[in-house]
């Protein structure tokens, strides 16, 4: 018999071996090498340093710049350095007018952060920097840095801004390569390309004194070049966008979209109000951002996207060729009389037109605006029907565009109407609301911009889109966007077109305050009444074509009153002037 | 309170103090110091006395509680393990439950209650070796795949050495480890045909002189088949960056500016500190923030760097007296099943000291394991402590049994 190994052996001798090699290895490290790492430690300090690479800029369609990068002044401070907390941060709050209370919440955030340095002043003008300079040598914490800072040359909703990263940004994308100190996209396109716009960060190793001792880790050359971020080429006009932003009527709110219905490219983007995103980008301060965001005109909501609102009769066209489409009435076919109005069991349903308008078919419905007639029309669908081909239309749906935060809008369902009335009585009612573009159905002006232009366009419907190419490394990257079918026959489509230009173009048709000799002018007028205010939501949408260009287009104005007298001759000026510009 | 093992108890004292005093020196600033209630070294004092309390708290427990409360425990430790897997992302895996102040990692409860449940289940009187083999290794696969989709690869293989140990220690004949070892071998091997050849060979000579049951030797040669042929097929279907993160995890120097970095920097500082160190708080190289990590995974570093060849070889020492203790120690418990417990708790914290003291020397691969009882980290203080409390506790009441 040999000896049984007990478990306390097996143990025993497992542990002895591992501490012999864990022993080994420290008296290589500490004793025989000591001397070669001390010299390392002491005389070369190797450093990982990120070199950060320039963002990409944003460019018009003839490429003048809308968003670039312009010199800056920023001021860092080392938390390790820091001597005396209070004494900083009080000459920093002094010297650059920030509130003591951010000052000390940064230093705090990044107590751990000894020797990396951290941004606490951007854009600081030159003249600033130079006065300071000799005041910074009490405070050894504290250093300028001249970097870049993003610039955009007017204000608009769509580029969005920059920003300092947060906290809890950079805690959740530190580690795809931003530093606590970077720049990134908050909103709009910045937001939207962030990954094609800021690039590749690329790497070196540092010697800090490389005299002589030779480091045997890093023989190879450790260096890896950023690559820079890929410009942007728009889409947008610069001088349309100008012009449009200048004709919009002053004190109102609302926006106006212009985009080519060929490509679905987006020219003129303008919602107003608007703001200058330069405030956001050297760090706003908390009263600014008090003010703006208190603004009951809200300034920084993108009426384009974010807001909704009745189309009111802008509406129209989809219910007309809906009915066409299922051959519910047909050209000539024409539907009540129109005395003024109409009766629905007890309730008196008005026409805008007090007069009324007679007995009309439908191009002559869609001409003068008849509510009558589209009240009867909309009698013959239920409404999951109309539901349906709305959305088919991509109204009350997102179109997609390359801004984040886009907006549905709303269309009312059965199921809509059981949760919140609790039955589904009453509903003819309803219906016939929305027959007009009124009640619940809630729509961006984007996508009654998309509408029209697919309209003008033989009825294919383009993705919305202010990105024409991105420029990586020189190369030049097309951006393709998706294209649909709206669900409409050839013939109910140039019924639809014929009657969108008789709008325009005919005496007594409500668009022709819109109407320029040379160019075919489309569209709808539309005013939406609201509980916003008194006055209507003011719509004119559709499309111009000529020998120069085939443009969609919207323009919505906040209570504005009839679409036909505020928004169509906006429109009119729009097309002249684009007329003017374009070659 | 004649037998209380005072020389276990007082080296664990020590290892918390020179934990605490490690801390400080890792992880102070200037700056941080203002703000005194956030810091990581008062965060530690924190949790030890919490251990602390924990700890006295078993002492005093029945066993019939505790006994009873293994397998719910267990369970709960499981659920938790797969609601982790569901909660955002924090440093880049799903190991942490964020409870505001503090984040909790399931994982170092697994382990712990892994070892009392095999433990537990191996140690009922006739049980067939089949029975032996089943229970355990259901026990341990379940945690050790919900770690790794976590990921975290270096828990998960503290739970194969926690089977192994406690598995060589059981009644089970020793061939029967064939089954955990023979597989790890055969992944290494399957990247090149020869050697893999060379070592089926070796592997089937094995199984032939080893009087085990045909089915297991049917069992062990079809699986060892089945991932020569599968892991192959699983690496190249792999994206590139995940082969890159287990071809680094291998050899850190193939990513020189991270897991490379972190070793180099590391060895950087042990190797400065030279004889004597440089002295308390004196330390360079942990400013230079070569990694957040200082005062968890590398504290080893930044004791090497301060307190030199006498200071590691102090703490070395320390920890084998410990460990060599606990060892000798196990034999005078009569109980199977807490003798299991005991070696499962010895082999883990062993393999523990080792790999991140191994990490921090630059000689095994890096993992996420921290220094037992001396790194920072709440969970992982909590139940070390916890698992001396089981071993205090059982030499404590071992006349009991005898």
């Amino acid at each position: 018999m040999y000896k049984k190994y007990t478990i306390s052996d097996y143990m025993k001798y497992v542990i002895i071996f591992i501490f012999f090699i864990l022993f080994f290895f420290v008296f290589k490290l500490q004793v025989i090498e000591g001397e070669k790492y001390k010299n390392i430690a002491e005389k070369n300090v190797v450093r990982i340093q990120t070199i950060y690479p320039t963002r990409g800029e944003i460019y018009d369609c003839k490429y003048r710049p809308i968003a670039r990068n312009k010199p800056s002044y920023n001021l860092y401070i080392t938390p390790g350095k820091i001597v005396d907390r209070e004494n900083v941060a009080k000459f920093v709050s002094k010297y650059f007018k920030k509130d003591i209370g951010e000052i000390e919440k940064i230093i705090y955030e990044n107590r751990y952060r000894s020797y990396q340095d951290i941004l606490l002043i951007q854009n600081i003008p030159f003249k600033k920097m130079v006065t300071t300079s000799e005041q910074l040598n009490y405070f050894p914490s504290l250093l300028f840095k001249a970097e870049k800072l993003r610039e955009y040359s007017f204000a608009n909703h769509f580029t969005g801004y920059t920003g300092r990263i947060t906290e809890d940004e950079y805690k959740k994308l530190g580690k795809e390569g931003y530093s606590i100190n970077s720049n990134i996209g908050k909103t709009g396109l910045e937001k939207y390309y962030e990954n094609i716009l800021r690039g590749i960060n690329g790497q070196q190793v540092l010697q800090v004194d490389a005299s002589g001792n030779n480091l045997e880790f890093f023989k190879h050359n450790l260096q890896a070049a950023p690559q820079n971020g890929a410009d942007l080429i728009l889409t947008i006009n610069n001088d349309l966008q100008k012009y449009v932003s200048s004709i919009f009527p002053k004190n109102h709110k609302g926006s106006i979209v212009v985009m080519d219905i060929k490509t679905g490219g987006i020219i003129a983007y303008v919602s107003k109000p608007d703001f200058d995103p330069n405030i956001f980008t050297g760090g706003i301060s908390a009263k600014q951002w008090n003010d703006i965001i208190t603004d009951p005109n809200k300034p920084l909501l993108d009426r384009i996207i974010h807001g909704t609102y009745p189309p009111g009769s802008v509406y129209k066209p989809i219910l007309a060729s809906l009915g066409l489409e299922e051959k519910a009435i047909d050209t000539k076919t024409k539907l009540t009389n129109c005395e003024g109005g109409m009766w629905f069991g007890n309730r008196y349903f008005k026409c805008w037109l007090e007069k009324g308008h007679g007995r009309l078919a439908v191009e002559d419905a869609i001409k003068y605006s008849c509510d009558v007639y589209f009240y009867d029309l909309s009698t013959r669908f239920s409404l999951e029907q109309l539901n349906r081909y709305t959305k088919q239309n991509y109204i009350s749906t997102r179109t997609g565009i390359d801004i984040p935060g886009e907006r549905r809008g709303f269309f009312p369902s059965r199921k809509w109407y059981i949760d919140n009335y609790g039955k589904y009585v009453g509903i003819l009612g309803h219906k016939v609301n929305l027959a007009i573009g009124q009640g619940e159905i809630l729509v961006t002006p984007l996508q009654i911009c998309a509408y029209y232009s697919a309209l003008g366009n033989d009825g294919i419907w383009k993705q919305p889109h202010l990105l024409d190419k991105k420029i990586e490394a020189e190369e030049t990257y097309k951006n393709n966007v998706e294209e649909k079918k709206l669900p409409i026959s050839e013939t109910t489509l140039k019924l639809i077109q014929s009657s969108l230009y008789k709008t325009v173009n005919e005496s007594y048709g409500t668009g022709t305050a819109a109407s320029i000799n040379g160019i075919k002018v489309y569209g709808k007028t539309g005013s939406a009444e609201n509980h916003m205010g008194k006055e209507t939501h003011s719509w004119f949408s559709g499309y111009a074509k000529c020998d120069k260009f085939e443009i969609g287009f919207d323009v919505f104005v906040e209570n504005g009153g009839h679409g036909g007298s505020v928004s169509a001759p906006i429109a009119r000026k729009l097309i002249n002037y684009y007329y003017g510009i374009v070659e | 309170m004649k037998r209380f093992e005072w020389i276990i108890f007082g080296l664990l004292v020590t290892f918390l103090v020179i934990g605490i005093v490690s801390i400080y020196t890792a992880s102070s600033t200037k700056v941080a110091d203002d703000f005194l209630f956030n810091n990581y070294y008062i965060k530690q004092f924190i949790w030890i006395i919490i251990s602390m309390l924990i700890l006295f708290f078993l002492l005093k427990t029945p066993n019939a509680v505790i006994d009873l409360s293994i397998f719910p425990i267990y369970t709960i430790t499981i659920l938790l393990l797969i609601w982790v897997l569901f909660l955002p992302e924090i440093k880049g895996s799903h190991r942490w439950i964020n409870l505001g102040i503090v984040n909790f990692q399931p994982s170092e409860f697994a382990k712990l209650f892994t070892i009392l449940t095999i433990s537990k289940l191996i140690s009922k009187p006739l049980l067939s070796d089949g029975q032996i083999l089943l229970r355990a290794f259901t026990v341990t696969i379940v945690p050790v795949i919900l770690i790794l989709l976590e990921p975290d690869l270096g828990t998960a293989l503290t739970f194969l050495v926690i089977l192994f140990s406690i598995l060589i220690v059981s009644d089970l004949p020793k061939f029967y480890l064939i089954l955990i070892v023979s597989p790890i071998l055969s992944i290494t091997f399957s990247f090149s045909i020869w050697i893999f050849i060379i070592y089926a060979l070796l592997l089937i000579y094995f199984l032939y002189r080893s009087n085990l049951d045909k089915v297991i030797i049917g069992f062990v040669v079809a699986l060892n088949t089945f991932i020569f042929f599968i892991t192959p097929i699983f690496w190249n279907s792999l994206k590139d960056y995940q082969q890159n993160r287990i071809l680094t995890f291998i050899n850190p120097m193939r990513d020189p500016f991270g897991a490379g970095y972190q070793i180099i920097q590391s060895k950087i500082a042990i190797g400065s500190g030279g004889l004597f160190g440089k002295g308390f708080l004196m330390g360079t190289q942990k400013n230079m923030n070569f990694l957040p990590e200082h005062h968890t995974d590398f504290i080893f570093s930044v004791i090497g760097e301060e307190f030199g060849f006498f200071g590691c070889t102090f703490i070395l020492l320390l920890y084998f007296l410990f460990l060599y203790k606990i060892a000798k120690s196990i034999r005078k418990i009569k109980r199977k099943e807490y003798r299991f417990v005991s070696v499962g708790i010895l082999a883990y914290l062993t393999f523990q000291i080792f790999i991140n003291i191994g990490m921090n020397l630059g000689i095994v691969p890096t993992t996420g394991i921290p220094l037992p009882f001396l790194s920072y980290g709440g969970s992982n203080l909590l139940i070390n402590v916890t698992a001396i409390g089981f071993i205090l506790k059982y030499l404590n009441e071992r006349s009991i049994f005898a």
